[in-house]
């Protein structure tokens, strides 16, 4: 027992009669906060170490995982196996209680760490509450919660690893509730964080595979395998199913532009014949419940209806304001085909697109997951708002709305986000005027087709929301003059932290998204987006660290959104001082240079905040289509 | 019953003078020295380094530093992930918290090594770990000791231990 040859310096070695003959090593067993000599027999195994070890370190076995040389010991294994030898080190970690024996899920989270990041970004949009469950039962180690939230993705893929059972089952739990309660799915189907998931087709599927229903669906119908295989249709599906009354509208709508279509020369001939192929098909299986056959005509009609679909699926975009609906295809499909008819065709339907009546635009369109589905569409597709903004029809669209204060806030009102908020809608209607007015700055709509404007807009305003929370003495002191030039900053930055429903921290895909319909939409939300406790967010001070490197025009554009929120938070006066008051050497500038179109020059150094080089390459650049 | 899997480890070596080092160190301190080193260790798709702000991690090269200079290839590991994380974590903790990095003495490279260690059972070159010990073995080095003291390197990364 103890009278082996080496040197035994009397530490317990009392456990280690198991080993033969072997002498006694000592080895250093390190973790990250410790380190204690073990004495051990040199043949011993892992198992007899780890004894040893559990019993100094008061950890129990399954906790320990020691690793030498990049070697994790496994219990079946000898030291002298892997080479430990007197007075080497072996590192420890002692894993937390829950993660122990979790070799399965541990490879499976660090294999999927490995690849692309689409489950990380699904999963914790799926299952917010799986992670966060498995994030609460991994809670009583104190480390392990922050091993979960601290790394992004991997808080995401370590709730998925160690709870990869729980999330097929909750996977399963979720669509047995949604099948039995409609109600909850269309409240499910309007979280931004399931439009996200929607969004993202190869997800989508698996969760549809894992349906059984679907799957006997699919027994019974064998194009709708075709039709998951196919992202483009998948998706609009999801939406169509999702909103059998949406559907509906649509063909309505499209009666109207098929109609007003044959005035239309050209062809559009062509574009109402392949129309008038999905029509049909898809009347039946908006009028069908939800059985096989919709999907089945859809699935017929994939290819044929992939492109027409997508056009169509823009209509309901113009539904709160009537009649322009009828124009809208033309438009959209004018902008698809990329057809200069669509100035020729629809400019007299598209001149007065509020000859409605403001009375109809209270039937909550924006309610509609209609609308809810087209915003997520067009945030999926960049393209279809660029096309849509650059369409002539929009610009008076916004024209309009502009001169219509009236209109505009009631359709505003009548979003749900702001339902709840009369605050909110005290001071969207002060900052009505202005922010129509800056929709209509094609600068202003430049940046908010741009990613990456918003996504450093968003940066902007979450770097404010910070220093508020940080600093809120400096608030107060940043009251200055407020400009509209301002909002295309604010509104932009806003939307998209409006428009996924509200969320401030929504995704750049969102934010195109949030253009048109969700307009007004996404405002109100990006009011609450932006502090809103105090209205006031701070200003230079917050805007020199976040904008530190930013051009002064950007510092400028933050200012000016905070005024507005200011103002707006004061439920009064949202400008003090017109742009042309503080841009009035800028414009004699200008105006010198030759710039004599006065409106113009305004716009563009409000868009660039009165810096007249960019100003006036805007100037020369900008060719509104 | 245990999957043996092997994760290589990397050692990415940047220097962050930019070659500035390896012109005005003759001139500056006397001695030649080939860069000032900043290393991160690379494994399972993420660099992890030590810096001012405690033990960050970050997509491969995605630190302001870009690309690194040397890539040294320390074996693998069959350490996972999820033990990697526990076991970073316990030294954001202890040995590596935000408020004990020290240029010359408990640096990025100092924790460098000590994870290469952990993970792969073999330190890191020499010469990474023995440029503090050079720069202060020179006169120049050593009157600007309590300067370079004081300067903390934050390249930026994302936080484990999420303090900010």
């Amino acid at each position: 027992m103890a009278d082996q040859g080496a040197a035994d310096p009397g530490n317990n070695n009392n456990n280690t009669p198991e080993a033969s003959e072997g002498t006694i090593i000592k080895v250093t067993v390190k973790t990250p906060k410790d380190k204690e000599e073990i004495a051990i027999a040199e043949d011993a195994s892992v198992t007899q170490f780890k004894e040893e070890i559990s019993r100094r370190f008061k950890a129990k076995q399954d906790q320990l995982v020691l690793i030498f040389a990049g070697k994790i010991l496994k219990d079946g294994d000898s030291l002298s196996q892997h080479g430990i030898k007197d007075g080497l080190t072996v590192h420890l970690v002692i894993k937390t209680a829950h993660k122990a024996g979790d070799g399965g899920s541990t490879s499976a989270s660090s294999s999927t760490s490995t690849q692309a990041g689409n489950t990380s970004t699904s999963s914790p949009s799926t299952n917010p509450s799986s992670t966060a469950g498995s994030t609460g039962t991994a809670a009583p180690p104190t480390q392990t919660p922050n091993i979960l939230t601290g790394f992004g993705d991997l808080a995401g893929l370590a709730g998925m690893g160690m709870g990869s059972a729980n999330f097929m089952e909750l996977q399963q739990q979720m669509q047995r509730q949604l099948m039995s309660n409609p109600e909850m799915l269309s409240q499910i189907m309007e979280n931004p964080l399931v439009q996200n998931m929607m969004s993202n087709p190869d997800l989508m599927r698996q969760m549809i595979m894992a349906n059984p229903q679907m799957q006997q669906l699919m027994e019974r119908n064998p194009e709708i395998s075709h039709m998951l295989n196919n992202p483009e249709l998948m998706r609009q599906t999801m939406e169509l199913a999702r909103n059998p009354a949406m559907m509906q509208e649509m063909m309505r709508n499209q009666d109207r532009a098929l109609s007003n279509l044959e005035s239309i020369p050209g062809g559009y001939n062509a574009l109402r014949r392949m129309y008038t192929d999905i029509q049909e098909p898809m009347f039946s299986a908006a009028r069908e419940q939800f059985g096989s056959n919709p999907f089945s005509a859809l699935g017929g009609n994939s290819e044929s209806g992939a492109q027409p679909s997508r056009t169509e699926n823009r209509e309901p975009l113009p539904n709160p304001w009537g009649p322009p609906n009828s124009s809208n295809p033309s438009e959209s499909g004018g902008a698809t085909t990329g057809s200069t008819s669509t100035t020729g065709g629809t400019n007299p339907s598209v001149s007065n697109p509020l000859g409605i009546n403001p009375a109809s635009l209270g039937n909550g369109m924006f309610n509609s997951p209609g609308m809810q589905s087209l915003l997520q569409q067009i945030s999926e597709n960049p393209q279809l708002m660029q096309n849509m903004l650059s369409a002539p029809y929009m610009r008076s669209m916004m024209q309009s709305l502009s001169q219509n204060p009236e209109l505009a806030s009631q359709v505003l009102m009548n979003n749900p986000l702001f339902a709840g908020n009369p605050q909110l809608q005290e001071q969207f209607r002060s900052q009505l005027p202005i922010f129509l007015q800056q929709m209509q700055n094609p600068e202003a709509l430049s940046v908010m087709t741009n990613p990456r404007a918003m996504q450093a807009l968003m940066q902007i305003q979450q770097g404010l929301q910070t220093l508020q929370t940080e600093a809120p003495g400096l608030m107060p002191s940043l009251m200055t003059g407020g400009v509209p030039g301002g909002i295309p900053g604010g509104m932009p930055g806003g939307m998209p932290g409006g428009m996924p429903g509200g969320m401030p921290g929504g995704m750049p895909g969102g934010m195109p998204g949030g253009m048109p319909g969700g307009m007004p939409g996404g405002m109100p939300g990006g009011i609450p987006g932006i502090p809103t406790g105090g209205g006031m967010p701070t200003e230079n001070p917050a805007s020199s660290p976040s904008s530190a490197g930013t051009n002064a025009a950007q510092q400028q554009l933050m200012q000016q959104m905070l005024q507005m929120f200011a103002g707006g938070g004061g439920g009064g006066s949202a400008t003090t001082q017109t742009p042309e008051v503080r841009f009035q050497s800028q414009l004699d500038q200008l105006s010198a240079m030759g710039f004599i179109n006065r409106e113009a020059n305004l716009q563009a150094l409000i868009a660039t905040g009165g810096d007249i080089n960019a100003a006036i390459e805007r100037l020369l650049g900008s060719q509104p289509s | 019953m245990d999957q043996t899997d092997s994760y290589p480890v990397k050692l990415y070596i940047y220097d962050m003078s930019r070659g500035m080092a390896r012109q005005l160190s003759p001139l500056l301190l006397g001695r030649q020295l080939d860069g000032i080193w900043h290393t991160a260790v690379v494994v399972h798709g993420k660099e992890f380094f030590f810096v001012g702000e405690g033990i960050n991690n970050c997509p491969p090269g995605g630190t302001p530093l870009g690309e690194p200079d040397s890539i040294v290839d320390l074996g693998s590991t069959e350490v996972s992930l999820e033990i990697f994380m526990v076991y970073l974590f316990s030294l954001a903790e202890s040995t590596y918290r935000v408020d004990t990095y020290n240029l010359f003495e408990h640096n990025c490279n100092t924790f460098s090594n000590e994870v290469a260690q952990f993970l792969t059972g073999k330190t890191i070159p020499s010469y990474i770990t023995d440029l503090p010990s050079e720069v202060l073995s020179t006169p120049f080095g050593q009157a600007l000791r309590p300067l370079l003291d004081s300067i903390v390197i934050n390249p930026g990364g994302n936080n484990i231990t999420g303090q900010r």
